[in-house]
């Protein structure tokens, strides 16, 4: 595999000083060894913080998040790696505004253990936290251990509804239980085509034939379901879609979000065939789509592949998920 | 009575012992997770050496929390962070001590034991580091050479559990593949006792 870098050791730092000279009016480095990105102009005063973290190796998630109604700060690590919790402790920092600060992540062992750490740091501070994980994929465990599910793309859905919340205004109660709402809102799966190159490690995170996809694969190359000969693009889709669709309910009238999202490698052509197929089978459903994301959302780095989030709206989600936000991979007018 | 000095002293054997353990505990590692285990030691290890001038000598307690923040700053790994809430726990129960009687070390452990569990969500018998930890609890009480003791402990703990499954962290993947391995969390464990108690 081939990649642009110079040295394997500095590819996060020189990414994220890369990140922060291009965009300086979203994003500034904190920390004693500049491993957290906070917004350039900080919230309002009395604001509750939202704090996110994770590896890196996913842009726009987690760090490109970090905006004006969506996250105050985020810890980054290596890549696929847990920041430090002195790290994640340096974000929460950045983030307090006086109101507390509620950590939104993915649920892996390694960050959960991490924020945990980081809390106990910041309770010397006299900064009051909370936590809400996200564990959207479908693949990764089954209903009954839902507790158990890796956090994906649905994590774009939380912060941007969390974020919201949070600008409004409302309180850390308030937010958490929105953002909770929100988590507990979302469904995902993948499905992956090639795998992509850790830099510090140099070689592929697993090995697929060229002529073959798995379904259910994790971000990081998680095993998934079943690996088999590539299928053509409606059968993924048909696929994908039953997947999330046994997972959660969608009657007539609902109103869902959904996005169909790109692994990194997968151009949008490629996701614009996949997305006729949703829109039929929530059309099929009797479900209203609301706001559709279609793009590059939650990657992993080169992989090709693709994954779908579908996030069931009530009132207040659906008011949180259209209220403005702005960073430099999306914006909400 | 263990004092501040004698944590020093054992902070610097466990730097020597990482440096040499470094490409084992990787290759353990890497054969069931991403094999940076000799990584977190020994950059664990030489920060926590790098700042014992800077631990407290009347506050066993204080000295021990340098220790865990020495892991919580150079390692992000959940093998760095559980020693460090493990240290963090036992630092807990020495604060404000200047030195610690041997026949407490089997509390110490015991409450690192608790707080490393309910950090890691694992229980005992998952074939980790917390039945390394439990073993050495009991093996403590009433020995009449507690290093020699643990020490004992670790290895044959490690021992038992080598033809068992993981059940828990991303081994658990590999859950036959790990039946006949050591877990490289508790082979961890047992260079870290031989090292801080200096009984190789």
């Amino acid at each position: 595999m081939k990649k642009i870098l110079n040295d394997p050791e500095s590819y996060v730092d020189e990414m994220l000083d890369g990140l922060c000279a291009a965009h300086p009016e979203f994003y500034r480095l904190v920390g004693e060894d500049k491993r957290a990105v906070a917004r350039a102009t900080p919230g309002a005063e009395g604001k509750v913080g939202i704090v996110t973290g994770g590896g890196s190796g996913h842009l726009p998630v987690f760090t490109g998040y970090v905006g004006p109604g969506l996250l105050d700060a985020c810890a980054i690590g290596q890549v696929f790696a847990s920041p430090s919790a002195e790290q994640m402790a340096d974000a929460i920092r950045a983030a307090d505004r006086g109101a507390g600060v509620l950590r939104l992540y993915g649920n892996y062992g390694g960050d959960v253990m991490n924020f945990d750490m980081a809390g106990d740091l910041v309770e010397m501070d006299d900064i009051e936290t909370t936590t809400v994980l996200l564990a959207d994929d479908v693949a990764s465990a089954p209903p009954e251990e839902a507790d158990k599910r890796r956090g994906v793309a649905g994590m774009v859905y939380a912060f941007k509804i969390a974020g919201a919340a949070a600008e409004a205004g409302k309180d850390l109660t308030d937010v958490t239980r929105i953002a909770q709402k929100a988590a507990d809102a979302c469904r995902s799966v993948g499905a992956a085509l090639s795998p992509c190159t850790v830099p510090q490690a140099g070689k592929p995170t697993f090995e697929i034939a060229e002529d073959e996809m798995e379904m259910g694969m994790g971000i990081h190359g998680e095993p998934g379901v079943w690996r088999d000969k590539l299928k053509p693009a409606d059968e993924i889709a048909e696929e994908m879609m039953d997947r999330l669709l046994a997972d959660i309910e969608v009657a007539s009238g609902d109103r869902v979000s959904i996005m169909v999202n790109s692994l990194g490698a997968t151009p949008p052509e490629e996701l614009y065939i996949l997305y006729r197929i949703v829109k039929k089978r929530l059309d099929g459903a009797g479900a209203d789509i609301v706001m559709p994301l279609v793009g590059r959302y939650a990657t992993s780095m080169e992989m090709a592949g693709v994954s779908f989030t579908l996030c069931k709206l009530d009132e207040e989600l659906e008011g949180y998920l259209k209220a403005p936000c702005d960073c430099a991979f999306w914006t909400v007018k | 009575m263990i004092g501040v000095d004698d944590l020093r002293a054992a902070a610097a054997r466990l730097k020597d012992a990482m440096e040499q353990e470094f490409d084992a505990l990787n290759a353990a590692d890497g054969k069931l997770g991403d094999g940076d285990l000799g990584v977190t030691m020994r950059s664990g290890a030489r920060e926590v050496a790098a700042r014992t001038d800077q631990m407290p000598d009347d506050d066993f307690g204080m000295a021990l929390m340098n220790a865990a923040q020495a892991f919580t700053k150079v390692s992000s790994s959940s093998y760095g962070t559980l020693l460090a809430t493990g240290l963090m726990a036992a630092a807990k129960e020495t604060r404000g001590k200047a030195s610690v009687e041997p026949s407490k070390v089997a509390a110490l452990i015991a409450a690192a034991r608790d707080k490393m569990m309910a950090r890691g969500k694992a229980e005992l018998g998952n074939k980790t580091v917390l039945d390394s930890l439990h073993a050495m609890v009991g093996a403590l009480e009433g020995a009449d050479d507690p290093a020699a003791a643990a020490v004992t402990a670790c290895r044959d703990a490690q021992q038992a559990f080598r033809d068992k499954p993981a059940q828990i962290g991303r081994a658990r993947i590999f859950a036959e593949k790990s039946v006949g391995m050591d877990d490289p969390g508790m082979l961890a464990m047992t260079r870290i006792v031989e090292a801080v108690t200096g009984r190789k």
